[in-house]
């Protein structure tokens, strides 16, 4: 669905030096700095997944939506979407992409959400019954009546949001880009949200590309990642095996009478080497690192030698599994053989 | 063909919600025609001033001045009256990012920029104002058009819509290099403005400058030098000069359309 090869994005950046003299020298002798936003990406997405696109600030992720979305003509390499390249088949494009950038508007600023929405129907030849359901999707989920007929201009960002996103699902795309989509909303819509592209992927086949800071959007929304870093892909494949890499697993719990709980972590750290305890109040937690010591090895211990009343071995948190993966790419150059 | 039907019909339906949205601010298009007129009322009087000292300017009688100062508005409010939006492209689309929304939609980038405002309220009263005081210094003139020469107007008021248009694109285009050029297109507006005087009491550079470069004699000099003389010498290329105009700008407009940077993240 999304192919992506040798993807190349410099940008021109106009080389200031400092003070008035300075600033008089930029004036005559302009010099420029070519940054290169996106460094020789290629990657496949296959119809109907839902990816999440994740890379440290700078990565160039922004950079490659633009390209993808057709925005922005790339510097050399191509992509492609649904088989055309998208900056040179803008238009046809356009009817099967859905598009939202978090920080900007697609909306008609001076209208209210029903009359853009009327005004996308007819560029987008929408037919009715497609319109009619979108809009009653977009009621149920996204209660887009209460926006009726305010100015979106006058719209807050939370409600802003909700027309964007569903205004990038109104002609039934069959690839969506969503580049931060849910700045401004609140937790109830974002679950809305997520429903709402759970259930296209689910009933449309609706391929998803999703960007964001929200780690929570991520692992509720996509199945898988690709994790980009200097412009380069580190890792491809699914969500929980990615986070299945990581290296440090943790058990938590809480327990009944017996010994003080300084007690049991110093006999924790005595039998179990390499754990790291920390207590907080009752409630003591084990980090251990995986090679050495599986969550069963940790809990069988605990079994045997306190009473447990509570326990938690929470999955790791891809926060923290992709800080791992930075570093690893960071230190180590090149990518490892991530890619599934 | 069928994008373009395609295209005409979204035309009418966004020219629609043009005049819906007059209604809405209404204040807005009091303003706007207000302003307007008060503009056009002190050209006119300036007009009528000078002709207090003198009957004539550069050979022009005052009935011809006043002429040439109604058709002068006639391409410029066509103009502004469904391509104002470039403005905004000159101004801040480019410099905020949001430049990227015509990009997105399934139709001709040009078409979906202008089309988000058909209908600037100021374009009316310019229209009505252009049509009053050439239908008044014509009487006056006892200007007899043959069917053909109406038909020539009309053509060449259409044309001079697209020199202005093609002018306009070109210096808000530029803003793909430049961020914002708010400040070209202004100058180049300026320089319209002498559109409604005769070119005979401009410098010769600029009488050479506003006819070939920035070639706003042929909105409404050339025009009506062959609807008042029948001096067909210049008017005859009006349909190349308008041509080669659009030919630049559209280049370059598609030039900046493969160079647009969207800012931000």
């Amino acid at each position: 669905m999304i192919v992506v090869e040798n993807l190349v994005k410099e940008f021109r950046v106009p080389e200031r030096e400092e003070g008035l003299s300075g600033s008089l020298r930029t004036l005559l002798t302009r010099r420029y700095r070519t940054v290169r936003a996106v460094d020789g990406v290629s990657f496949d997405i296959p119809a109907g997944s839902r990816t999440a696109y994740l890379g440290a600030n700078g990565a160039g992720k922004s950079t490659t939506v633009k390209m993808l979305t057709g925005v922005m003509t790339p510097t050399s390499g191509h992509c492609l979407v649904n088989g055309l390249e998208p900056y040179r088949n803008r238009r046809r494009t356009a009817r099967r992409i859905g598009v939202v950038f978090g920080q900007r508007s697609q909306l008609w600023w001076d209208l209210s959400v029903p009359d853009s929405f009327r005004i996308l129907r007819r560029i987008h030849d929408i037919p009715d019954a497609v319109y009619q359901r979108n809009l009653r999707l977009f009621r149920e989920l996204l209660d887009i009546d209460a926006l009726a007929t305010t100015a979106v201009r006058q719209l807050s960002l939370g409600q802003r949001m909700r027309a964007e996103i569903a205004a990038s699902l109104l002609h039934d795309p069959e690839v969506l880009f969503w580049d931060e989509p849910t700045i401004g909303l609140d937790m109830v819509l974002q679950e809305a949200v997520r429903e709402l592209v759970n259930r296209v992927n689910r009933e449309l086949g609706t391929t998803v590309l999703l960007t964001s800071h929200d780690l929570a959007d991520i692992t509720s929304i996509c199945d898988t990642a690709l994790v980009v870093d200097h412009g380069r892909v580190i890792y491809q494949g699914r969500i929980d095996q990615l986070l299945s890499t990581a290296g440090q697993r943790c058990v938590i719990f809480e327990y009944r009478g017996g010994p003080s709980p300084e007690a049991v972590a110093a006999e924790v750290e005595h039998a179990l080497p390499g754990t790291r305890v920390r207590l907080d109040g009752q409630r003591v937690r084990i980090d251990h690192p995986v090679g050495l010591l599986s969550s069963r090895e940790v809990l069988s211990f605990l079994l045997e030698r306190v009473d447990l009343t509570e326990c938690y071995v929470p999955e790791p948190d891809l926060g923290t599994v992709l800080k791992e993966l930075y570093t690893r790419n960071g230190h180590r150059g090149r990518a490892p053989g991530g890619a599934a | 063909m069928r994008e373009f039907l395609r295209h005409a019909r979204l035309a009418w339906y966004l020219g629609g919600i043009g005049l819906q949205r007059l209604m809405t601010y209404r204040a807005d298009f009091a303003l706007g025609a207000g302003a307007f007129l008060v503009r056009v009322g002190v050209q006119t009087a300036v007009v009528g001033v000078i002709f207090q000292f003198t009957p004539a300017v550069g050979g022009w009688t005052l009935h011809e001045m006043v002429f040439l100062l109604g058709f002068s508005l006639l391409p410029r409010s066509l103009d502004r009256l469904f391509t104002d939006q470039l403005w905004e492209l000159g101004r801040r689309l480019v410099q905020q990012g949001e430049f990227y929304r015509y990009l997105i939609r399934p139709v001709n980038p040009l078409f979906a920029l202008l089309s988000e405002r058909f209908f600037h309220p100021d374009g009316f009263g310019e229209l009505l104002v252009g049509a009053a005081l050439v239908a008044w210094a014509g009487h006056h003139l006892d200007l007899e058009l043959t069917p053909a020469q109406w038909l020539a107007a009309a053509v060449l008021v259409f044309l001079g819509a697209l020199i202005h248009m093609s002018v306009k694109l070109l210096f808000a285009s530029l803003s793909f290099w430049t961020v914002t050029s708010f400040p070209a297109m202004h100058a180049a507006n300026q320089i319209s403005e002498f559109a409604a005087y005769p070119l005979e009491i401009l410098h010769p550079v600029m009488r050479a400058f506003t006819t070939w470069c920035l070639p706003f004699a042929f909105t409404a000099y050339v025009p009506c030098t062959y609807l008042l003389s029948g001096d067909a010498g210049l008017v005859v290329w009006t349909p190349v000069v308008t041509a080669a105009a659009l030919a630049v700008s559209l280049t370059v407009w598609h030039r900046g359309l493969a160079t647009y940077e969207m800012t931000g993240s």
